[in-house]
């Protein structure tokens, strides 16, 4: 786009670059560059909120594949991250497994989760397949709860610090940066993807079924690898969930879970890969974003007392008003802002980029 | 014979629900995911009607009914109404989120404690023997009624009603509804009111024989496997469905293992899924298939 | 007010404003992290109401050792993710962190505390296994309720009242770890004391119909049900029972809300037994919460005793602590509190090097006199040494 100019394509190379322009290269730098000098000033309760955001983001992402990508909606997503990290709690109880056993066992799970939910999907469509997903989340709750409730748990099955081979993370700081690795490791997948045959295969299915089977997109085939892709990456995430908070329990993952994940992919953006990143930091971050505002001002303690339930509230208002009046979330403001900003004042849309 | 009562009485409860995904789902191909915090809301609207005005049942049943049915018109007429032309899955995400705004409203009103609307109501709650060791409460049996009435009423009233008809045929071909001069609006509105009409009903059924939580709702989603059982399109399926998930629930605490009670509604939905996805008496071609 | 008073009556205010109250010296700042709001909040939000309560009432009146008591609230909603960001950020600043939700939240506070070497309080959820000798240095559990002592009472309190009359017990259990434990041991229990009993009946929490439960244990013979859960389970099947015309006894562990659901009930069959006096007896402490949370809370008075007797314990920790007081003279001066708790339980609660629990428990059995119609107890404070 116009920011670019100066900087053109003159190659297929350059066409299909992840990152097109300097200042788009600019920008990446100085973001890592910021991210990784952080914990040097940040406080502790910082960086946790990073962690959470950057895990809630492998997850975000992950549910936009399968949602935003291939179209396929899931209400289950919880329950694939309960999946995940009940894998890991269960190995760890049962056979003391490292990290290297119990991280591949969860993506195996997740795997066959993914194919079980997506097999439906082969037959139904829409809503039906949302019914199964969720049907699912409930089954994998119950067999958690049932394998806690056994095993007499007070608090939920303790896992030990992620380990592998030398490398431990344990402290705030490592958890930081593991989680900002991964978090980056998936969001270049999933850039990735989108230019890749399965991923434009995705998009086509999304938008019009028929239309992409008749251009020989295998629809079957597809559709469960995206059920499975997603459901994989779900699962690890809630395996490294497990090994950060070093315990599983299945009150962690309620359908409350699921609502937050979609919140996340709405408000940030459905289909967007920057979205999933924008709606994980925003859905994530919101409650204490308005305990800072209350802090600020001067409320007493009485309306404080309201302001628990409204912060919950909050998420329900913001993701009707996001579906109702901007169905592609933050990420449609914050391109509608920029045109505004770019074509100014002669507002002429630029053609669509060639992507 | 104690657990057939206890099964009648659970899927009474059940279609009660039942019904209200279906209308909705038969007018705008939308799942009301709110559904179960409705059925809360009208367990709410009772006891405030019986605590903030101090009104007697005579008063504060009707005011609730009332309540309950234009707290659906509403949602339809403010929020619903703006998704015709989004994608169905965004209309149904829609609904989740008013799921937790009315829970939120309750909270802010009523605080998260436990609430019990009959005492307020200076009314009692006895047990009716019915013979044979058999007993179930009052509010039991009037659940069953209650669950009679409102199921053979609403079929009449389709069949036979003028509004009723235009549903059918804005359900059925709605293009050609549309070209016969039907106003859809007015359909969606009616249905979503009625929906939530019999939610409301069944939150202050529930509420006045159990208790009031603002996190009832999650009955909401078992009643929902009922509504997928019978045929998301079918009124007429929501009965036997709501009798076979209420006796699968019920038998599986009776005889096997009581956790497993929980997930059974869901177990139901996943079987039904896989053999009849268009449930026991739903219309095949409904299904969007590949 | 004319328009013109305005800027000034502003300008005023702004001037008074960072004065407010009188904050003449540095306060003790501690950590409260509770279930304010979400699906736990009917039990945890009157803890942080009677926190609220119970420290202005002592800052009012000149705070401990002369310093005020800062209580820094956030709500964890019952969840592990929020629970650990609320350690965090306690993590810095705080010589002490008190948690009042449900036990998923527990593990990342504990870990916190371990990291941070932070005291770490239990006060209204269910007490860790690690505040019961052998204590953990840094855990500290006030709450009334507590695995396995709860039955040791509850057990013989039910072979003593049938008095020797042959009789079947039951038992409801939540599946939740915790209650369906308890659950299973007071069985065991029963039956080495000779007891017929039914095997426990675990329900699932997000149950809608406690009808099949109830019909279980009824057509199964019960003769006494214990039940030892979350509230709104245990007082679910006594009233499924009900409405199925069971007349058995039913014994309840005495939650929060057992004063306002006796009265409601008004049944003879229905006792509670709990370790905080009901408000119902009226002692004078008793009405001096009522008067300090008047205009404080939604929340009638009763619901307040486990927040109350929690901040008591706080105080007295702090008393001991004296000034300046950091987070290891705190953990070290709670070791050996004894706290009079007024009334409010059978005694006092003293921790040792090793019990954060208490050294000895109190438990009092309470139930609806239609005859008085008013709520009376069966019998007096019970003790319990806890070794």
């Amino acid at each position: 786009m116009s920011w670019g100019s100066g900087a053109f394509r003159t190659s297929y190379e350059r066409d299909m670059a992840l990152v097109d322009t300097p200042l788009r290269w600019t920008a990446l730098v100085l973001l890592a560059a910021v991210l990784v000098a952080l914990p040097a000033v940040a406080s502790r309760l910082v960086l946790e909120l990073l962690s959470q955001v950057a895990l809630a983001a492998v997850g975000a992402l992950a549910l936009n594949l399968l949602t935003g990508m291939a179209g396929q909606i899931s209400l289950g997503h919880a329950g694939f991250m309960a999946a995940g990290a009940f894998s890991v709690g269960m190995l760890v109880e049962a056979i003391a497994a490292p990290p290297w056993v119990t991280l591949p066992a969860a993506a195996l799970v997740g795997a066959g989760l993914g194919l079980a939910v997506g097999m439906p999907s082969l037959r139904l469509r829409g809503l039906y397949l949302a019914l199964g997903t969720l049907a699912m989340h409930y089954v994998i709750l119950w067999i958690g709860t049932e394998y806690q409730a056994r095993y007499g748990f007070n608090t939920g099955v303790t896992v030990p610090p992620l380990a592998l081979g030398p490398l431990l993370v344990r402290t705030t700081r490592q958890w930081y940066y593991a989680l900002l690795a991964i978090a980056a490791v998936a969001t270049f997948l999933c850039v990735n993807l989108t230019r890749s045959r399965v991923g434009r295969a995705w998009m086509a299915l999304r938008d019009r079924e028929i239309a992409a089977a008749s251009l020989g997109i295998a629809v079957a085939r597809y559709k469960l690898m995206a059920f499975v892709a997603s459901a994989v990456m779900t699962s690890l995430a809630g395996a490294v969930w497990a090994y950060q908070r070093s315990f599983v329990s299945a009150e962690a993952f309620g359908f409350n879970v699921t609502i937050e994940y979609l919140a996340m992919v709405i408000i940030g953006g459905l289909g967007s890969v920057l979205g999933a990143l924008i709606g994980a930091a925003f859905v994530t971050l919101l409650p204490y974003a308005i305990d800072g505002v209350v802090a600020a001002l001067p409320v007493g303690d009485g309306a404080q007392y309201y302001l628990f339930p409204l912060k919950f509230g909050s998420f329900g208002l913001l993701m009707a008003l996001f579906l109702v009046f901007e169905p592609r979330g933050l990420v449609g403001l914050w391109e509608r802002a920029r045109n505004w900003i770019l074509l100014w004042p002669l507002r002429h849309r630029p053609l669509a980029p060639a992507r | 014979m104690q657990a057939a009562a206890s099964i009648v009485v659970l899927a009474s409860l059940y279609a009660l629900l039942g019904v209200g995904y279906v209308l909705v789902y038969r007018a705008s191909r939308v799942l009301n995911l709110a559904q179960g915090d409705l059925m809360m809301f009208g367990g709410y609207a009772l006891f405030a009607a019986a605590t903030t005005i101090a009104a007697g049942p005579a008063v504060a049943i009707p005011l609730a009914l009332v309540a309950s049915g234009v707290v659906g018109f509403l949602l339809y007429a403010l929020l619903m109404r703006r998704m015709a032309g989004h994608p169905v899955f965004a209309a149904v995400l829609v609904t989740v989120s008013v799921g937790i705004l009315v829970r939120v409203a309750v909270v802010l009103a009523f605080t998260d404690q436990i609430r019990y609307p009959l005492p307020a109501l200076a009314l009692a709650n006895p047990p009716l023997r019915l013979g044979a060791g058999v007993a179930v409460s009052t509010i039991d049996a009037l659940t069953v009624l209650a669950a009679t009435l409102v199921v053979a009423t609403l079929l009449l009233f389709l069949r036979r009603s003028r509004i009723g008809m235009q549903m059918r045929a804005a359900g059925e071909r709605p293009l050609l509804a549309a070209q016969r001069g039907i106003d859809f609006q007015r359909l969606f509105a009616v249905s979503w009111a009625l929906a939530s009409f019999t939610a409301g009903l069944a939150g202050m059924l529930y509420g006045s024989n159990v208790r009031l939580e603002p996190g009832l709702g999650v009955l909401g989603l078992k009643a929902f496997a009922v509504a997928l059982v019978g045929g998301l399109d079918s009124l007429g399926g929501v009965v036997p469905a709501a009798l076979l998930v209420a006796a699968v629930e019920v038998l599986t605490v009776r005889y096997g293992d009581p956790l497993f009670a929980e997930v059974s509604p869901f177990l139901c939905l996943l079987a039904m899924l896989l053999l009849r996805p268009w449930g026991l008496a739903g219309t095949r071609e409904e299904l969007e298939r590949v | 007010m004319t328009r013109r008073m305005f800027p000034g009556l502003l300008i005023l205010g702004l001037a008074l404003g960072p004065l407010g109250p009188a904050q003449a010296a540095d306060p003790y700042r501690i950590g409260l992290s509770a279930a304010i709001t979400g699906p736990a909040a009917a039990v945890y939000a009157p803890t942080f109401d009677a926190y609220k309560a119970y420290f202005k009432r002592v800052n009012d009146a000149g705070g401990v050792n002369g310093h005020p008591v800062v209580i820094l609230a956030e709500d964890d909603r019952g969840e592990p993710s929020r629970a650990a960001a609320n350690a965090k950020k306690f993590s810095e600043g705080v010589i002490a962190v008190v948690v009042a939700s449900i036990s998923p939240t527990y593990k990342p506070f504990m870990t916190e505390a371990e990291v941070g070497k932070v005291p770490l309080i239990f006060g209204g959820g269910v007490c860790p296994r690690e505040a019961f000798p052998p204590a953990q240095p840094l855990i500290f559990c006030s709450t009334s309720f507590g695995a396995q002592w709860d039955s040791r009472f509850a057990v013989p309190f039910i072979k003593q009242q049938a008095g020797g009359k042959k009789i079947k017990v039951g038992f409801a259990a939540q599946n939740i770890p915790i209650s369906q434990s308890e659950m299973e041991y007071a069985e065991k229990l029963a039956r080495e004391q000779g007891l017929e009993t039914i095997p426990v009946v675990v329900v699932p929490g997000g149950t809608a119909d406690f009808t099949p439960f109830a019909s279980r244990l009824k057509d199964a013979g019960a003769d006494w049900i214990l039940s030892w859960a979350p509230w709104p389970l245990e007082i679910g099947i006594f009233e499924a029972l009900s409405r199925i015309g069971w007349t058995g006894q039913y014994l309840l562990y005495a939650h929060q809300q057992a004063q306002s659901d006796l009265t409601r009930l008004k049944t003879p069959n229905l006792l509670a037994f709990g370790g905080n006096a009901l408000f119902t007896e009226n002692l004078p402490i008793h009405r001096q919460i009522t008067e300090a949370v008047r205009g404080v809370t939604s929340h009638s008075p009763d619901f307040m005793a486990e927040g109350w007797v929690s901040a008591m314990v706080l105080e007295a920790g702090l008393k001991k602590c004296g000034w300046p007081c950091d987070k290891d003279r705190l953990a070290q001066a709670l070791t050996t509190v004894s706290v009079d708790t007024l009334g409010l339980r059978g005694g006092p609660i003293e921790w040792t090097a090793d019990n954060h629990y208490r050294k000895v428990t109190f438990y009092k059995v309470s139930r609806w006199d239609a005859g008085r119609g008013a709520i009376v107890s069966v019998g007096d404070w019970t003790r319990l040494e806890v070794k």
